[in-house]
């Protein structure tokens, strides 16, 4: 639904005439006055208030009896007094009744100095208790979950946490047991609260009732300082504050931006912080001497990373993971191309041409539309897991402003229960399912593609009737959030179909409307954007002609020999990459491979020749760029652990070995080489992207600069997804639990993935497996399995079952489908 | 000031509740780490008994949004299996697409749902103002010394059943009789919960003249 | 005395069933001519006849209904049967025994509403109520009473029975909605009020059970002539619950306007010989309470309202001489502080400290200062609440406070001796202690 315009009015809030927009929560516009009243349950993220702690209550001109400001709109002439006697007396009487059962335990809270009841309590309170009746002692502090403990002596029964849990993140798991005075908050038959985004409620608790278990304890807010920045581990890019004491990162807080995160966190990004800290991390240069990699100084590390990439040659091949800022990336292609003189590097892994016709900013939509779409469309990816933050985005939109929300996925997703219609298809038919939905929109045939992407044709016809009519008659304002991964299955179909949907669809141009792409890897937008693609200069510039290899043609050519040494930024593509088994057999042949790396992963273990310690993203200093094309600014929070150095001038310092120079001196530098360099991001400036980063897309003058795409390169052929014969169609997935900082995280490890093999009951039954059995996924020829543990899913799509990619053990990415069998373990 | 010197003694919380005030463990317990979330179970995972699932969709059926159902969906599951027990939630929550959570808040709430396990026959005497005026207290702690033994007999003091006239009154499994006040006619009623007979049948409101009380049976 | 119209024949045998209540009239003319009026006349109608709601608040039930919007939407009405403030049992007795009567009410208050779908929502407890109101739905239903087109008007209601579960708030009619809606019973910011976003966030009239079952007569009658009955601003009758210290306790229907001592000593016998009438709660539990010297006051709602106390439901409770005024304090404070959901602060955590502060004063640790502290907490509690439950329980604990403050001074004093006598009996053991 369109965004709603906002008129201005005058009102009156304790004798000064005040303006602010109508229907404003008074809470809110109260503000506008400089005048503050209190309030512990209102809170606007959480949507509708709910008026139940009766802090808010004030006068108004009028109405008898005493109003809350929390769901009071203004209007204009309203006349609002919140200091009369009869305003303070309640406001005192509703401290008094807080505080009869709060035990006062300041000294030893977590929260004291930053807790919102000692500041309302001091602020509107009357100083003084009358109650003399023993207050009420409850076990604390108690676990509510790994990484969260709850105080029940604490609790005022605000409400927040489990609103947050059933009307936000929509997981409801906690609830409030019982009612009236004994009331409680906790969850059913003992179950923890673990969900993706448990943590937002330590944050939203205004008394010491949720804490987090890694930061009890372990500072006062007068110790700490804040440190503003971005979360550099998922696509989602949520703007944080590090809180930082004694140049340790000791917690994360979200950092509210309408425009990235809304003001939430999930708890990857809130707890694994603590990856940073961790024994296990790289801080100082390792190299390979005599088969064994040990420390040695930065003159050496560096001297023989040079030296190695000298005897290669321009036979050098480079990957960038997604932790790599769009500087480093831009330095990487520039050592790569100007100084190595190869084209061989690449990092999302696929063609550049299909992510530079659908980012095209025409195309783009933002997050926020999402909010006010008239209908979203998810396919194939699962926000939750690819890029977490926007799934309460969706269910935000979904909620409040009823968007109709469709899912196309080959996984049954957890946004199917707010979705006006769920659609399956197997893995692998993305190209088919977008032709098929492609032909339903403009009219064709749907079956055909349908059958090819083993989905159901009329299940297609529904999901195009919707799109075509979400605005009424019109197709109105869609955005499709589709995963970038799709365009790696199915020979690149994908793309000039989508391209062909959306203009059926009538985005082109429209605000509020377009395609927002879940990239796979953090910085997928700005590495692409910084020239870390094969054959695509910065700002999607041209490159001299001749081969450049993508992904899988670089494990080719180092299979090959025709590359001999690898250069990896933040990567482990035996970890990172499909076909693992094809990437071991290529590091084995590689005779350099050199890593910026935070942890020694196995391929890097077994096979890396020199190991630069990377920094971590409350290190770093650059900027990434979100995937609607906010460019924003990592800025350090902390020193660089033990040795570890700026990545930029690692890079820089290799050039200078190699006999050029780079001309980067300091971090802004980069910077400005990067800006100067991508038409799109010209005149950007460190200030001008500040704390909340800066859309380049809204800037006219960049998209005018934005290079033009190809016109459609390929026919919108489409692949028919194999018959599965007895066997099962392989289908993946990355668990947002799946990563190394989650494996590093003393707090977060437990929720470290094991493998799992999602099926349909029919498939199981037919196989005679039950749920929670252990058994082996193999695909079959080489003999090579995986060992996994069967969990039935009602919604799966018999005849494909799914795996864990990502992890450390057991990965699916040693699997080489499309088929796979299973049997008893 | 004698005769209703009972009316908070002893014996009188309306509902009973653990020595930590409460209805359901939980205050003073942290969650069992080894559990995995409770989220809505998937219908793969959980078997459901058939009349059971035909009767939660039936009430499903009749309202705009499911969720309405949750309350007659718990009583229709209580009624199997005696209380909330998890398992009843699970599969309820099961069958409504709900999580398990949300059917516990809904039941913590209520005073008919017991998330302990309990005697599956309810028998609430109401223990109210106009009932304890009448000698209510005094009929609690008398049918409690009559029928502590009774283990599937659900005894409870509550809140007012809405039937002041036959104060002081019991209801036996929905079945209103009053007033009880007699010895004699409390060990009956007490030996009619036991057996599980039709409880003061001379008694039962359902009985009773509205206009002129005098005139019903007495 | 008028005669009879809610409990007229309303012990006739079989009168729950659709052949006897068709015999007496139910669902003929009368129902034809209300479903064959406009809707904005038979909405006038119901203005005209003035009558409140018999749920308690008193509020007029056709402007109630004249709120509801126009247009194609979904509309709902709720018939509120969550009978459960103390003393209150009239709604009970119209279900159990002429339950079609709340059916005919509802086709015409859905019509007049512009509803389409109607919920009975039946305290939990009333199962044999709801046994019979089952069988009054199905009987309707197979007659053709319900479902599409009523009597061949192009009026279709769809009407549900909803059990509740034990909840005092729930009558409430917010927190109703939410039940009904199937999540926790807590009543909601108001507004917006159930007229325009109510159940299902759609507009809904809610009413109660004998608010409803007055329409068929109301109808039958013509506005005029009802509002005949009784005094101004209280047309009609009412029924009304007698419990407590009479001698013949049950339900009655009155004219408004009637004596509260012809009520209490007519109808219901008084306490009986060599009692007095101490004090009494007009309008159930959560109605202020009058003294014995009240007790001519005219039974209406302005007069009720005048004497700083209300109609309420209709529920009298009498409490006579031989009770202690604290006792009934704490009990009545007690159920509050049970049935409080615990969404606001002020209600969930007042009656919980009422109800520490009056077993103090039963333990012997009070003095009377902690009197002041009471009435001062009831006044903390007043007006400063998402509902008016923590109201129900301060209007009629402070008035017991303040009408009878000397008694519970001499209680405080008494039990103070009493808890002294006992705490030096228990330091020693050895010596004996006078009484």
């Amino acid at each position: 639904m369109p965004r709603p315009e906002l008129k201005e009015i005058t009102f009156t809030i304790d004798g000064r005439e005040v303006k602010a927009p109508e229907n404003m929560i008074l809470v809110d516009a109260a503000k506008h006055g400089d005048v503050d009243i209190p309030v512990f349950c209102y809170e606007p993220k959480l949507g509708a208030p709910v008026g139940a702690c009766r802090m808010c209550l004030v006068e108004i001109e009028g109405i008898p009896k005493l109003q809350t400001g929390c769901s009071t709109p203004v209007k204009d002439g309203m006349v609002v007094h919140t200091a009369t006697d009869r305003v303070k007396e309640a406001q005192q009487a509703v401290v008094e009744f807080l505080l009869i059962n709060h035990p006062l335990d300041c000294p030893v809270c977590d929260k004291g100095g930053e807790c919102p009841l000692q500041d309302i309590s001091f602020g509107w309170g009357g100083g003084k208790t009358r109650f003399i009746e023993p207050k009420r002692h409850f076990q604390k502090p108690l676990e509510l979950s790994p990484l969260i403990a709850i105080d029940r002596e604490r609790c005022i029964l605000c409400y927040r946490c489990v609103r947050f849990s059933q009307e936000l993140s929509e997981d409801y798991q906690l609830i409030l047991h019982e009612r009236g005075a004994a009331t409680f908050v906790g969850t059913f038959d003992g179950h923890p609260y673990v969900a993706p985004f448990s943590g937002n409620i330590i944050e939203l608790c205004p008394v010491g009732a949720l804490t987090s278990r890694p930061y009890r304890f372990r500072a006062r807010p007068w110790d700490i300082e804040g440190s503003g920045s971005v979360c550099a581990l998922c696509p989602g890019q949520c703007n944080v504050t590090f809180t930082v004491r004694d140049d340790r990162v000791l917690r994360v807080l979200a950092r509210e931006n309408e425009g990235v995160d809304d003001g939430w966190l999930c708890d990857r990004g809130r707890f694994a912080y603590q990856a940073i800290h961790v024994d296990e991390r790289i801080t100082t240069p390792l190299f390979r001497d005599g088969g064994v990699l040990r420390p040695v100084s930065w003159e050496r590390a560096l001297d023989e990373a040079a030296s190695l990439l000298k005897k290669a040659g321009p036979r050098v091949g480079a990957l960038a993971g997604g932790g790599t800022t769009n500087e480093e990336g831009f330095l990487l292609q520039r050592l790569m191309r100007e100084v190595i003189g190869s084209q061989h590097l690449d990092a999302s892994g696929v063609n550049p041409d299909d992510l530079w016709t659908l980012l095209d900013p025409e195309l783009q939509a933002t997050v926020p539309d999402l909010e006010f779409a008239h209908t979203v469309l998810v396919l194939g990816t699962e926000p939750v897991d690819d890029m977490p933050i926007i799934d309460l985005r969706i269910r935000k939109g979904v909620r409040r402003n009823r968007v109709k929300l469709a899912v196309a996925t080959p996984r049954p997703s957890s946004l199917d229960a707010n979705a006006e219609l769920s659609l399956r298809y197997a893995p692998g038919g993305e190209g088919a399912l977008v032709a098929a939905l492609t032909a339903a929109v403009y009219g064709g045939d749907v079956v055909a593609p349908a059958e090819a992407a083993g989905a159901d044709a009329d299940a297609v016809r529904a999901l195009a009737e919707l799109l075509r009519t979400g605005g009424g008659d019109a197709p109105g304002d869609v955005v499709i959030v589709w995963g970038t991964s799709m365009l790696q299955t199915d020979g690149g179909a994908v793309a000039p179909a989508l391209l062909k949907l959306t203009a059926g669809l009538n985005v082109r141009g429209r605000e509020g409307a377009g395609l927002l792409a879940v990239p796979a890897s953090a910085n997928e937008r700005g590495l692409l954007e910084a020239g870390v693609a094969p054959g695509m200069a910065p700002g999607f510039g041209e490159v001299p002609e001749g081969e450049a290899y993508h992904v899988e043609g670089i494990a080719a050519a180092l299979r090959a020999g025709d590359l001999t040494a690898l250069y990896l930024m933040h990567e482990d593509p035996l970890r990172d990459r499909p076909g693992s088994a094809g990437w071991d057999h290529a590091l084995e042949k590689t005779t350099a491979v050199i890593a910026h790396a935070q942890f020694l992963s196995p391929g890097l273990e077994a096979h890396a020749n020199v190991i630069f310690p990377a920094e971590s993203y409350a290190e770093k200093e650059g900027t990434i760029t979100h995937t609607d094309g906010r460019v924003q600014r990592l800025r350090p929070a902390i020193g660089r652990q033990g040795e570890t150095r700026a990545e930029w001038w690692i890079l820089g310092e290799l050039a200078k070995r190699l006999g050029s120079d780079l001309g980067v001196l300091t971090g802004a530098m980069a910077s400005k080489q990067l800006f100067d360099a991508v038409p799109f991001y010209k005149g950007l400036t460190l200030d001008a992207i500040g704390g909340k980063g800066l859309r380049w897309p809204a800037d006219p003058d960049a998209v005018a600069a934005y290079p033009v795409p190809p016109e459609s390169r390929r026919d919108s052929g489409y692949e028919a997804v194999p018959t599965p014969n007895g066997r099962l169609r392989l289908g993946t997935f990355r668990s947002i639990w799946a990563s190394s900082e989650v494996e590093a995280s003393p707090a977060l490890k437990f929720l470290a993935p094991r493998q799992q093999v999602e099926m349909a009951p029919a498939d199981a039954r037919r196989l005679g497996v039950r749920h929670g059995e252990k058994v082996l996924v193999g695909s079959g020829g080489d003999g090579t399995t995986v060992e996994a543990t069967v969990t039935l899913r009602d919604a799966a799509l018999p005849g494909s079952v799914f795996l864990q990619t990502g992890i450390t053990n057991n990965a699916a990415n040693v699997l080489d489908g499309p088929l796979v069998e299973i049997r008893k373990a | 000031m004698a005769n209703i010197g009972h009316l908070t003694g002893e014996g009188l919380q309306a509902v009973p509740r653990y020595a930590h005030g409460s209805r359901v463990p939980g205050w003073d317990d942290a969650v069992d780490l080894t559990k995995d979330p409770a989220g809505v179970p998937d219908p793969a995972q959980v078997s459901v008994p058939a009349d059971l699932r035909a009767s939660i969709e039936d009430y499903m059926s009749r309202y705009p949004d499911h969720r309405s159902a949750a309350i007659p969906a718990l009583h229709a599951a209580q009624k199997i299996y005696g209380w909330c027990s998890p398992e009843a939630i699970e599969q309820v929550a099961c069958v409504m697409r709900l999580t398990p959570g949300y059917l516990t808040a809904v039941a913590g709430f209520y005073d008919q749902f017991d998330l302990q396990p309990m005697g599956h026959r309810p028998v609430y005497v109401c223990t109210n103002i106009s009932c304890s005026l009448r000698g209510a207290d005094e009929l609690l702690a008398s049918l409690q010394d009559e029928l502590h033994d009774s283990l599937d007999v659900n005894l409870r003091g509550f809140e007012c059943l809405g039937a002041c006239d036959i104060a002081p009154m019991v209801s036996v499994e929905g079945v209103y009789v009053g007033p009880v006040e007699s010895p004699e006619e409390i060990a009956e009623l007490a030996a009619q919960i036991r057996a599980g007979e039709d409880p003061l049948p001379a008694k039962q409101l359902l009985k009773r003249a509205c206009q002129d009380p005098n005139s019903g049976p007495s | 005395m008028t005669d009879l119209i809610l409990f007229k024949n309303i012990d006739e045998p079989g009168l729950a069933t659709l052949d006897v209540y068709r015999a007496r009239g139910g669902y003929g003319d009368r129902l034809r001519k209300a479903l064959s009026m406009p809707r904005d006349g038979l909405v006038e109608e119901l203005k005209a006849s003035g009558l409140r709601g018999r749920g308690g608040a008193g509020f007029s039930m056709g402007t109630k209904a004249s709120f509801m919007p126009k247009g194609q939407m979904d509309k709902y009405l709720v018939c509120n049967a969550d009978e459960s403030e103390p003393g209150t049992f009239k709604d009970r007795e119209l279900m159990q025994k002429c339950p079609h009567m709340l059916l005919e009410g509802m086709i015409i208050a859905a019509y007049a509403a512009g509803a389409t779908r109607a919920f009975i929502y039946i305290r939990g407890e009333y199962q044999q109520q709801a046994d019979i109101l089952e069988r009054a739905i199905a009987e309707a239903k197979a007659a053709g009473l319900l479902g599409d087109r009523i009597l061949g008007f192009d009026v279709n209601l769809e009407l549900w029975l909803h059990r509740g579960a034990g909840a005092y708030i729930c009558g409430e009619e917010t927190a109703l909605l939410d039940s009904l809606e199937g999540k926790r019973g807590n009543p909601r910011l108001k507004p917006p009020f159930p007229a325009n976003q109510g159940l299902y966030q759609g507009p809904t009239l809610i009413n109660n059970v004998e608010t409803l079952a007055t329409l068929p007569h109301i109808v039958e009658m013509g506005a005029g002539e009802y509002a005949k009955i009784g005094v101004e601003n209280s047309t009609g009758t009412k029924l009304i619950s007698i419990s407590g210290h009479v001698m013949k306790p049950g339900n009655y229907e009155i004219e408004l306007g009637m004596s509260s001592r012809d009520i209490i000593y007519g109808l219901a016998g008084g306490p009986g010989e060599g009692r007095s009438v101490k004090l009494w709660f007009p309008g159930g539990s959560s109605s202020p309470v009058l003294t014995g010297d009240d007790l001519d006051i005219p039974y209406d709602f302005n007069s009720m309202a005048k004497a700083g106390t209300m109609l309420g439901s209709g529920a009298i409770i009498v409490v006579d001489d031989q009770t202690s005024v604290v006792d009934v304090a704490l009990k009545t404070a007690q159920f509050y502080r049970h049935e409080s959901c615990g969404k606001c602060t002020p209600c969930r955590e007042g009656t919980n400290w009422t109800v520490k502060m009056l077993e103090r004063i039963k333990s012997g640790e009070a003095t009377p200062m902690d009197l002041d502290l009471m009435a001062s907490v009831c006044e903390n509690i007043i007006g400063n609440c998402l509902c008016v439950l923590g109201d129900a329980m301060a209007m009629p604990v402070g008035s017991m406070v303040k009408k009878f403050r000397g008694e519970f001074e001499e209680y405080i004093e008494a039990a103070r001796e009493r808890a002294e006598r006992e705490l030096i009996a228990s330091i020693t053991p050895s010596v004996e202690v006078a009484a």
